[in-house]
């Protein structure tokens, strides 16, 4: 294997052709021997360095005990930089040691200093945050898989893709008139203003109106109308407009820009631009007549994913979109196997993963049912025996811990489950927090949402004003660590669990926040929002640790793809290998490990976990 | 040996008030020069060069940034008949330098540093070659052989071992990676470079 300056990463690659062959010609390799001072904190640094070989430590020389793990900053391997930020403050606040003997570039500091100035993106990327340095990653990766438009395309807004304009007519105009405009334009639906309100008229209720409910042709147009409109922002993404109408089962969205009326997205526009297969999915869950046919649906769905990722869509999107199909599907499953009227009078719930819908492959069924006090239904647990069967046939697995409708634990009625809502909250038992931890990313997927609401309101009142609570509730939140340096023994390395070191002390720790100011939303990415817009966390910081919640989750599902091929054993699905991994991908993972642990001993300190 | 010490003697005789008189001064410096050529043959009677590289060693640094690197033509070798068979012309090959002024380029490059390499004997026996009938004098700086100061440091461990000498060897040995192309003349040079820094500053290779 033969090493050469690597220019075709960032952030050498945003250099200009000149200003990397003027950096080539700079170049000296240095060799330092194992524990050797490279950079002393508080002296500025001649270089900046690139790790050829070897591995080098940057420690905090306020903890004096070398080799104690807490006074490790970060660590640098193979294709990693260093020096950059002492060159750009003139001294180092650290102390940069090597681990083991290695070989490094030297970029004279003068020289880096000139290209910053003369390249502004070369420059904007040592200033940059995690969420920027994240989308250089994404656009990359897309260009390596597809030639470079997929992300563009991801990333598309609604106003400058396939929006259309819109058909407006005022109340008072008769179905006659209508209907001539409507050919005239060549449009298949038109909006209709009634005060300040929009509605909308398809052909298909032009003709049942005058057909099917007898509206004569001089009548007023806005009778025919529907007025729940679903609507996005022309700003939004154009993916978010297929996920709502994937959920909605429609076909148009209106779009607004502001307050004002900007126009409408149509499925088919949308899909002619996207021309993936997650219509096409959600087409045959909707058709699926029989539980065969939506099996067949249900196993489109992984395959579907994989695309996607490898397309470079961004996970949250990729997220979104499985919820609302495998929402769908569950709640089709369910509409088979349980006659309409006792739907009337039962919830389905669905809670962990699914519940928070951050699922990307199928993970365990994790769902619950609420009947209604007054219910009578001797077929309950046979049926829902059966449900869960289905749900196993269609590919979900079976929950390890039996939180399935098919454990009659989980399938109670209203006033039982608001019982164990309130004994769940008094008790500092661990079991218990845990099923509370799993109710509270509960959410309605069929049936009589309003069964929920009322015990989720029980859930609210019982904690209310109980403090004490949060800080057994929180407490998981120390119970797996989160390492900061990946390379202990560089060589050896057995990579991290990224789930219980990254993902699961955000997770929780925003469910416990959601709980403690009694927001809805059961996704972490849309707690966060909501978090940040009640001013209880920093805009910066939530967006932060989203973006650290992405990458981590993107890099497992990496993981959890090899191990479904078989590439590894099944039980390191959650291990990321940083030595793996290239150099952005790891200088990501490194900033949200320590964004993790940032979080951490705030929520420590919040929920006062110290004891 | 020792006829190098005579040969260079009377060379400084000769050269004293020459371009190149300061080549036989006595280095004073912290530096050395890694030095690789590429050659058409392994007989050094016969061989012919290619390319020629070299790259300046300070202390535990390998300056990359001050390194010569030199494709050359074979103006010898491009009679009429040559080309008539390889169809390649003198036009075809500008670009590459012309032999003399790469030597005056090289000397001066190295001036009287130590030149360190990998059985360096054998380049600058080649180098001589076309040094002498050119400007009437052999290279007298002190060669530095890498392969002899690895076997120096393994014995000096451990007197029996008698080490592969390979330079893939060497290299895996020291835990140095290739840089750069294998079998280019800079890439060797700069690998030689970096084991010969690994060596005076590392441990013993196991």
């Amino acid at each position: 294997m033969s090493h050469e300056f690597d220019l075709s990463h960032p952030p050498f690659d945003l250099l200009t052709q000149a200003q990397q062959q003027q950096l080539l010609s700079r170049l000296d390799i240095g060799y330092f021997g194992q524990d050797e001072l490279i950079m002393e904190a508080g002296h500025a640094s001649d270089y900046v360095f690139v790790v050829l070989k070897g591995a080098v430590a940057e420690l905090d020389p306020t903890t004096d005990e070398r080799h104690n793990d807490d006074s490790v900053i970060r660590e640098y391997a193979q294709d990693d930089l260093f020096g950059a930020i002492t060159v750009i403050n003139g001294t180092s606040r650290y102390t940069f040691r090597t681990l083991e003997e290695t070989i490094a570039w030297l970029i004279p500091s003068a020289l880096f200093r000139t290209l910053m100035e003369e390249n502004e993106a070369f420059d904007a990327y040592f200033r940059n945050t995690l969420t920027q340095k994240a989308r250089l990653l994404e656009s990359r990766r897309s260009q390596q898989t597809s030639g470079g438009d997929m992300s563009a395309f991801v990333m598309a807004q609604v106003r400058d893709s396939v929006l259309r304009e819109a058909v407006i007519l005022d109340s008072g105009t008769t179905v006659f008139e209508a209907t001539r405009t409507m050919r005239e334009q060549d449009a298949d639906c038109l909006l209709v203003r009634k005060g300040s309100q929009f509605g909308m008229v398809t052909r298909t209720d032009l003709l049942e109106g005058v057909v099917l409910h007898d509206h004569g042709l001089e009548g007023d147009i806005c009778d025919l109308a529907s007025y729940n409109l679903l609507t996005v922002q022309a700003d939004d993404f154009l993916f978010n407009a297929l996920v709502l109408m994937t959920r909605y089962k429609i076909q148009r969205v209106v779009v607004f820009d502001g307050p004002k009326l900007a126009g409408l997205v149509e499925l088919t526009d949308v899909l002619s631009f996207f021309s993936s297969q997650s219509h096409v999915i959600g087409l045959q869950i909707e058709r699926a007549s029989s539980l065969e046919d939506l099996a067949r649906a249900a196993k489109e769905t992984s395959r579907l994913i994989k695309g996607l990722m490898a397309q470079g869509v961004k996970i949250r999107f990729a997220m979104d979109l499985l919820a609302a199909l495998n929402g769908r599907i569950i709640a089709k499953a369910f509409e088979q196997l349980v006659p309409e009227e006792v739907r009337q009078q039962c919830c389905l719930l669905v809670m962990g993963s699914e519940g928070r819908g951050e699922q990307v492959l199928k993970t365990d069924q994790d769902n619950a049912l609420i009947l209604a006090d007054d219910l009578k239904w001797p077929e309950c647990e046979r049926t829902m025996q059966k449900f869960t069967q289905t749900l196993l046939d269609f590919g979900y697995p079976l929950c390890k811990g039996k939180i399935m409708v098919s454990n009659p634990e989980w399938v109670m009625t209203e006033s039982q489950w608001k019982k164990k809502v309130a004994e769940w909250c008094s008790s500092t038992d661990g079991t218990k927090q845990m099923k509370l931890a799993i109710f509270v990313d509960a959410h309605a997927i069929s049936g009589n949402a309003k069964l929920f609401t009322q015990v989720r309101d029980t859930l609210y009142q019982s904690l209310a004003g109980n403090d004490v609570f949060y800080s057994y509730f929180a407490m998981p939140l120390r119970q797996f660590s989160t390492p900061l340096t990946f390379f202990g023994g560089l060589k050896k390395s057995e990579g991290i669990d990224i789930k219980k070191g990254g993902i699961f002390p955000i997770v929780h720790g925003v469910r416990a926040l959601a709980l403690q100011n009694r927001i809805k939303e059961t996704n972490t990415f849309v707690r966060l929002e909501k978090l940040a817009e009640q001013k209880i966390m920093k805009k910066k910081f939530a967006d932060d640790l989203a973006e650290a919640l992405a990458v981590m989750s993107t890099l497992r599902l990496d993981q959890q793809l090899k191990a479904e091929a078989g590439e590894v054993p099944k039980e390191d699905a959650d291990l990321v290998n940083a030595v793996e991994l290239n150099s952005l991908d790891r200088d990501l993972l490194r900033e949200a490990l320590h964004l993790v642990k940032e979080f951490k001993s705030r929520m420590s300190h919040r929920f006062h976990l110290e004891r | 040996m020792v006829l190098k010490t005579i040969r260079t003697a009377t060379d400084r005789w000769t050269q004293k008030k020459g371009e190149f008189a300061h080549l036989f001064e006595p280095y004073e410096g912290d530096e050395v020069v890694a030095l690789d050529c590429e050659m058409t043959s392994l007989d050094p009677e016969k061989a012919e060069l290619v390319s020629i590289a070299a790259v300046k060693i300070k202390g535990t640094q390998v300056l990359t940034s001050d390194k010569l690197d030199i494709k050359l033509q074979k103006p010898e070798s491009l009679t009429g008949d040559s080309i008539k068979i390889h169809r390649i012309r003198g036009v075809d090959l500008l670009g590459g330098e012309v032999l003399g002024d790469a030597l005056a380029q090289l000397l001066d490059f190295i001036g009287n540093r130590p030149i360190m390499g990998y059985y360096i004997s054998y380049d600058i026996a080649v180098l001589n070659r076309f040094i002498r009938p050119r400007f009437g004098f052999s290279l007298p700086n002190k060669t530095i052989e890498l392969s002899q100061c690895y076997l120096e440091k393994v014995q000096r461990a451990n007197p029996e071992l008698l080490p592969d000498l390979k330079f893939e060897t060497l290299s895996e040995k020291l835990g140095v990676p290739m840089v750069g192309q294998r079998h280019s003349a800079i890439g060797d040079a700069v690998t030689t470079a970096l084991m010969y820094v690994r060596l005076l500053k590392g441990p013993v290779p196991v």
